[in-house]
């Protein structure tokens, strides 16, 4: 039986809504949420370790400034979790070491252009993902 | 795996990262990574014509290729155990820090920084140069291409600052063309040599190879100066190989495989490339000498196929280039040795954002600056003073292992060599290369552009950024001084004891 909500949130404003969506699913399933920072770093050129250190910090400041957002909630079990891995990978990872129920993220308000040129997560968690995935657009008019 | 509670009682936060990455790259993936590092054909159009050019040493450049090879081979095995001890962004920084104290460390960074700003400029104009080649251009004017190589700098920056990372496939895809593309261009041309005798060719010979041929040893010494450029950028293959990998065999494997792979596309070019056009084509082509001969070589419009190769080498090379000193210097920042905008991450990108762009925009300037006043010289002086820079840091690096295992080098026979006598073999070799490299270009006629205050413009440039170095270091002393208080260490016996050669006992 699935259990579990895994979100994925980077700080952005689609990110925000997706947490907010993600809080709500989590409750009504009485899940538990599951936050996760993913992130990858070019292995390219050179030793990673301080700028690891940094990406790090980032994503435990953004972990933490979600959980005090959701933390609001009483009752819900909330885990926050920062991945070192290409997003969409770590987000499907995550899911099935949980068993989640499913997937949510932010449309990440991607440029269409930028989308193309690195691809975006939520498109590539559509194609890797065999749980079902909820993406929510940042608040605002469109 | 810890998990630390928040003061909110519903949420925590784990601390350590999920290992979900395990295996993730292969041993292909790892002798890619640590070849695409000295982005090979790149490396090759812009020094080959720099070191046949060199005084006395008329047919040797393929012995140089090989000489030069060794050093830097000893010196990557300092990397290698300065990474296993510490796996630090900030690499020679941090490691020359730790175990000779900061005033030299922070010098070394300085060094890394500077090599990689000195670099632009000639990386720049040989992009500019080869767009212009591809689209049937050949005599392009400097404004032109200084406009052009300015693009590609801005191109790169921006690649680098928003992260756009080529997947491992992509990187094994453009390597393998740019790979096959020099092989074929070498392949053809030898054959030519020996079919067809075009003009000016001459047959490779034994003695090509054989460094006790060349005439004279400051010739050497000057042509090996040059190659030290060309096997630059893989030590940052061999530390990655270890960071990315967990089993203990694979990581060395690859980063062997990819020093030969490396090795023999260089002689294997290098000899093709004297073979078919002379030296003198060489010479006469100093910024760019694969695109004319390449029209001779493949005809049009395989030609073509060269300049793409050096072109992707050249964006490639960027990822050796930007991204390595933007971590350096954000890496001295997170050890309070910049100031902290250095250490900065993008909240969106995750790239190292400040010192990216501060890279990107010094480069320009220098790039500009060198172009206006005078393309022709200083563009490729500034090039030679690179090498004096890579040599003292890459010498500098081989020290601080030595002294950083000090207490561990004769405690058995494979530390003595692996971590003494490799290290200090490249070390010296670096620098007494340097050392007559200073004595030689310092001469006033040394350079390219005139002298300046009767030195000779290569070794002017260095010491004009060795002296912005110290300036900026006092700066940094009497504005953050805590880093300076730092006092040397030694290595923790726990990562010797943990290693193969302390297991080997």
């Amino acid at each position: 039986m699935s259990s579990g909500v895994v979100v994925g949130y980077d700080g952005s404003d689609s990110a925000k809504a997706a947490l907010l969506v993600a809080v709500d699913v989590a409750r009504a399933h009485g899940d538990e949420l599951v936050i996760a920072f993913a992130y990858e770093l070019n292995p390219v050129a050179g030793e990673l370790h301080d700028y690891h250190a940094a990406v790090k910090e980032l994503a435990e400041k953004r972990l933490a400034e979600a959980l005090s957002v959701v933390s609001a909630d009483d009752g819900l079990e909330v885990e926050a979790i920062p991945v070192a891995r290409a997003p969409a990978e770590a987000l499907v990872a995550l899911a099935d070491e949980r068993d989640a129920r499913l997937i949510v993220v932010g449309t990440q308000g991607e440029s269409p252009i930028r989308s193309a040129l690195l691809g975006s997560t939520p498109h590539k968690l559509l194609h890797i993902s065999d749980r079902p995935v909820l993406v929510v657009p940042p608040p605002g008019p469109r | 795996m810890e998990s630390a509670t928040l003061a909110k009682p519903t949420g925590r936060i784990e601390v350590e990262d999920k290992g979900l990455k395990k295996n993730a790259i292969t041993f292909v993936s790892n002798v890619v990574i640590g070849v695409a590092s000295t982005a090979p054909a790149y490396s090759l159009a812009a020094t080959l014509g720099f070191v046949a050019a060199v005084n006395g040493l008329g047919v040797h450049s393929p012995a140089v290729m090989l000489v030069a090879f060794f050093p830097m081979a000893f010196i990557a095995a300092a990397y290698y155990w300065m990474n296993r001890a510490d796996p630090d962004c900030g690499t020679t920084f941090a490691w020359v820090t730790r175990s000779m104290g900061p005033w030299l460390g922070w010098q070394g960074g300085w060094a890394i920084v500077v090599a990689d700003v000195l670099v632009m400029p000639s990386l720049a104009s040989v992009a500019g140069n080869y767009t212009f080649q591809l689209f049937g251009n050949s005599t392009p004017s400097n404004l032109d291409v200084t406009i052009v190589g300015i693009a590609w700098i801005i191109i790169m920056t921006a690649i680098c600052y928003i992260g756009i990372e080529l997947s491992a496939r992509t990187q094994q895809f453009l390597l393998g063309m740019e790979f096959v593309t020099l092989v074929i261009f070498a392949v053809v041309a030898l054959i030519k040599v020996y079919v067809n005798h075009p003009k000016h060719s001459i047959q490779p010979q034994a003695s090509w190879f054989n460094p006790f041929g060349v005439s004279s040893l400051s010739a050497l010494d000057g042509g090996i100066l040059l190659a030290v450029f060309v096997y630059w950028g893989w030590d940052s293959g061999v530390s990655v190989n270890e960071e990315t990998e967990n089993s203990s065999t694979a990581p060395g494997r690859a980063a062997i495989v990819s020093t030969f792979v490396l090795v023999a596309i260089y002689l294997l070019v290098t000899t093709a490339a004297e073979a078919y056009g002379g030296i003198a084509s060489l010479v006469n082509n100093q910024n760019d000498v694969l695109a004319p001969l390449g029209k001779g070589v493949l005809g049009s419009p395989l030609d073509k196929l060269l300049i793409i190769a050096v072109l992707t080498s050249a964006s490639a090379s960027t990822q050796t280039t930007i991204l390595p000193t933007a971590r350096t210097t954000l890496s001295m920042a997170r050890w309070r040795a910049l100031p902290k905008q250095f250490g900065t991450v993008h909240p969106r990108f995750l790239s190292p954002g400040f010192s990216t762009l501060w890279m990107g925009t010094v480069s320009t300037l220098v790039y500009v600056l060198l172009s206006a006043t005078s393309p022709k010289n200083l563009i490729p002086d500034a090039f030679t003073s690179l090498a004096l820079t890579i040599a003292f840091y890459y010498g500098f690096t081989g020290l601080a292992c030595i002294v950083y295992y000090r207490r561990h080098l004769f405690t058995s026979v494979k530390n003595f060599v692996y971590i003494g006598l490799m290290p200090f073999i490249g070390f010296a070799v670096l620098m007494f290369v340097l050392v007559k490299a200073v004595v030689d270009y310092s001469k006033p006629h040394a350079g390219y552009a005139k002298p300046f205050l009767g030195i000779g413009s290569p070794v002017a440039i260095a010491l004009l950024m060795i002296i912005l170095g110290v300036i900026w270091m006092i700066v940094q002393r009497i504005s953050m001084p805590a880093f300076f208080k730092r006092r040397p260490e030694v290595v923790d016996p726990g990562i010797v004891a943990a290693s193969p050669a302390g297991r080997a006992e």
